[in-house]
């Protein structure tokens, strides 16, 4: 791996981010010129309707898919080195099902304020990613065990999540749909700023702890061996990725995939060290979701599939992909 | 250096180590030796801390082991393990660089010390061509020596090597020996390795702990204080000669054989067989320390074959004969002598039936016969080799189902 492309990362992905943010903003049930878009981004629109649905419509979305997509890719490049297992994803493991069920209990106990519901997901996340790890701690060593425990874990929230929705009086069939789906659409675009401040604040914590993260992939007695505090090092990252996951539950509800696939694809492109790969996973994880909720909007437009949808028909066959190939490996 | 006072150790209720007190001298090499679970590996973990003593201590000059923090140790003992998997395809250089986690803070840059200690380290393991590879497309000897060049990046003043070599070829075995012992005389380097490879750990090795299958020290010293026949027998129990390398005067182990489970002296078991019946049942009394007979067996037989490769004594017989007379005193002579006769589910015909004479007269003088899973549709006399047997069984030989179950036996009643 050559110094020049190890560093390659930042101008691809940026550029990559630039261009699907472009192509985002345009597609859409109106119909909207390359040059039209242009001049709404450029302050020069003639029309005060594509001036609305560009900047007050799409834009925010658009921003809230790219925050989302960015906290699980990056939180997925942590789990996966933390636990020592290539298949670890939030959604995998039961945290997303548990931030889904925090933040469903918070709205059904009527605390549904922005500034409540991520700490709610974030308890609902920490909890099962305890009860996760204290499963799979019994049989150390064990990807396998981690991953049922991990999917156990999530259809026990999802069931509650099912029952808290069935007791919601509210329009309970949509909010299920949307919790155990995955939609960008009902997300409230106050809320943005309060979610990037979290995420970017728990983006920071992760990333300070990239060395960490390294030395845990080569299994916890050698990278105690090398100096880390393992007990110290993994409350940290617990506590950063899941807060990444809560931050993106809160708002989009259960996105799977995006957390396995991610991570993936940039260690295989640009290496596993994560010094590179957690910003570099954000970076293609914002552009991933993104792209997958405009998709998501115009397939069968002027009807919306649920984004979590799309990335689960893409992540759930990846998935199944790694797992012949680890399998047949050995 | 370090200092190993009266330690105890246990996982769950198995005690591992039981006492051992150990003193590391600075600049010395020193290895650890013991057969397998006696808790070589787990003397190395209390040593640096990872584990925390059940009774006794572990010092370090700056206090015990399990207090000093992680990053603090991993600037004191560097260690190599046996291997490693490997789930993330890291360069190599990037592994190596991991042996400098404990001198790096936050995410701020690797520092020239960094970067000059990692090719030190690459260097003098040999490794430096290799690192912009991946670590999981490297081979099991690559891979060793990766992570001896990480441990080594660490510049520790002392280095704990968990079995590191084994993996090795006798090649590379060698250079990192040598390379061990030069860093130890150039740079004062204190090296403490486990090992399995006698040999080699008496030629590169100072001092010498030989542990005990109890966890226990059963001696510590100068290799050719400590490796002696005597020690090694007791340790092992395995019966070895030692003598001096010639070229370098160090000890070296020679295996002669295996030490009996046998209390008393090792029991004579008589075996008729033939044909292949008695293949799992000479190899099993044989590895058990028993001393094995058997006959008359015609030469060419299988069973024959067996007995002859493990050294056995037989009798011995031309093919495709009715047994001689003289075939038949022979075996009776040797069955008379033997603590036990077993008797192989082979077929029967005229050819062996007098086999059936021999263990009716053993049990008459009070010798136990052992049937192992007899079958009448291996009769193929018309029923007079079953009924010799049902006649064996009821004057007391005894029906067993395997060579296990015959070596229970022996235990029980000879033992």
């Amino acid at each position: 791996m050559s110094e020049r492309k190890a560093g390659s990362w930042l101008p691809i992905l940026s550029a990559a981010f630039v261009l699907v943010l472009l192509l985002s903003l345009w597609a859409g049930t109106l119909p909207l010129s390359f040059s039209e878009l242009f001049a709404v981004l450029t302050g020069q629109a003639s029309s005060p309707t594509h001036s609305a649905v560009v900047l007050k419509i799409r834009l925010p979305r658009v921003l809230l898919a790219a925050l989302v997509g960015a906290a699980l890719g990056a939180s997925g490049g942590a789990f996966q080195a933390v636990l020592r297992n290539p298949l670890a994803d939030p959604y995998i493991l039961g945290v997303s099902g548990g931030a889904a069920l925090g933040a469903v209990t918070a709205i059904a106990v009527g605390a549904s304020s922005p500034l409540v519901l991520p700490f709610a997901a974030f308890a609902g996340a920490l909890g099962a990613l305890g009860l996760v790890y204290w499963v799979a701690q019994a049989h150390r060593g064990s990807p396998h065990t981690l991953i049922l425990s991990g999917v156990m874990v999530g259809s026990l929230a999802s069931a509650l999540l099912l029952f808290l929705l069935w007791l919601t009086p509210s329009d309970p069939l949509r909010m299920a749909i949307f919790w155990l789906a995955g939609n960008l659409a009902l997300a409230d675009p106050a809320w943005l700023p309060w979610l990037a401040l979290w995420s970017i604040a728990a983006f920071l914590l992760l990333w300070s702890q990239s060395r960490a993260l390294d030395l845990f992939t080569q299994g916890e007695e050698v990278a105690a061996d090398l100096g880390l505090d393992i007990g110290r090092a993994r409350l940290m990252v617990f506590v950063a990725a899941g807060a990444l996951t809560a931050a993106a539950v809160a708002q989009a509800g259960l996105v799977g995939f995006v957390g396995l696939t991610v991570p993936h694809v940039v260690r295989l492109i640009w290496g596993p060290v994560h010094r590179s790969l957690l910003p570099a996973s954000a970076l293609t994880g914002a552009v991933f979701l993104v792209a997958a909720d405009a998709l998501a909007r115009t397939l069968l437009a002027p009807a919306e599939i649920p984004v979590g949808v799309v990335t689960a028909l893409i992540g759930a066959p990846f998935f199944l992909y790694l797992l012949r190939k680890r399998e047949g490996g050995r | 250096m370090i200092t190993v006072e009266k330690l105890h150790f246990s996982y769950a209720s198995a005690p591992v180590l039981q006492g051992v007190d150990l003193e590391v001298r600075r600049g010395e090499i020193l290895g650890i030796l013991g057969p397998n679970g006696c808790g070589k590996s787990t003397l190395l973990r209390l040593m640096r801390g990872v584990l925390t003593p059940d009774q006794g201590r572990v010092l370090w000059e700056k206090g015990e082991a399990s207090r000093i923090a992680r990053k603090e140790m991993a600037r004191l003992a560097a260690v190599v393990p046996q291997s490693l998997t490997l789930p993330f395809p890291y360069p190599v250089r990037e592994m190596v660089m991991m042996g400098r986690f404990a001198y790096q803070h936050g995410l701020t840059g690797t520092s020239s010390t960094d970067q000059r200690a990692v090719e030190r380290a690459l260097a003098v393991t040999d490794t430096l061509h290799l690192q912009g590879r991946p670590v999981t497309d490297l081979s099991g000897g690559e891979l060793q020596r990766v992570l001896l060049a990480r441990a080594l990046a660490q510049e520790t003043p002392v280095l704990l090597l968990d079995e590191a070599t084994s993996h090795l070829d006798l090649d590379h075995r060698l250079e990192i020996s040598e390379l061990l012992v030069r860093l130890n005389r150039e740079e004062q380097l204190t090296v403490v390795q486990v090992s399995h490879d006698l040999d080699l750990a008496a030629e590169t090795s100072d001092r010498i702990l030989l542990l005990r299958a109890d966890g226990a020290a059963a001696a510590i010293g100068p290799p050719d204080q400590v490796l002696t026949a005597e020690t090694l027998r007791e340790v092992f129990r395995v019966d070895v000669k030692v003598e001096a390398n010639p070229y370098t005067g160090a000890p070296r182990i020679y295996t002669v054989g295996r030490v009996g489970t046998w209390r008393e002296a090792s029991p004579k078991v008589h075996l008729i067989c033939g044909g292949g019946s008695g293949g799992e049942l000479l190899r099993r009394l044989h590895v058990a320390g028993c001393s094995v007979t058997a006959g008359p067996l015609n030469r060419g037989d299988s069973d024959q074959v067996l007995a002859s490769a493990l050294g056995l004594e037989i009798i011995l017989e031309e093919p495709f004969c009715v047994m001689s007379q003289a075939a038949l005193d022979s075996a009776r002579s040797l069955c008379m002598s033997s603590d036990l006769l077993v008797v192989a589910p082979t077929f029967w015909g005229s050819g062996n039936l007098a086999n059936l004479d021999l263990a009716s007269e053993a049990l008459e003088h009070g010798i136990p016969v052992l049937l192992v899973s007899p079958d009448p549709d291996q009769d193929y006399i018309q029923g007079q080799a079953w009924q010799k047997i049902e006649a064996l069984c009821a004057s007391g030989g005894q029906i067993v189902p395997d060579a296990e179950a015959a070596l229970d036996f022996l235990k029980q009643t000879v033992d």
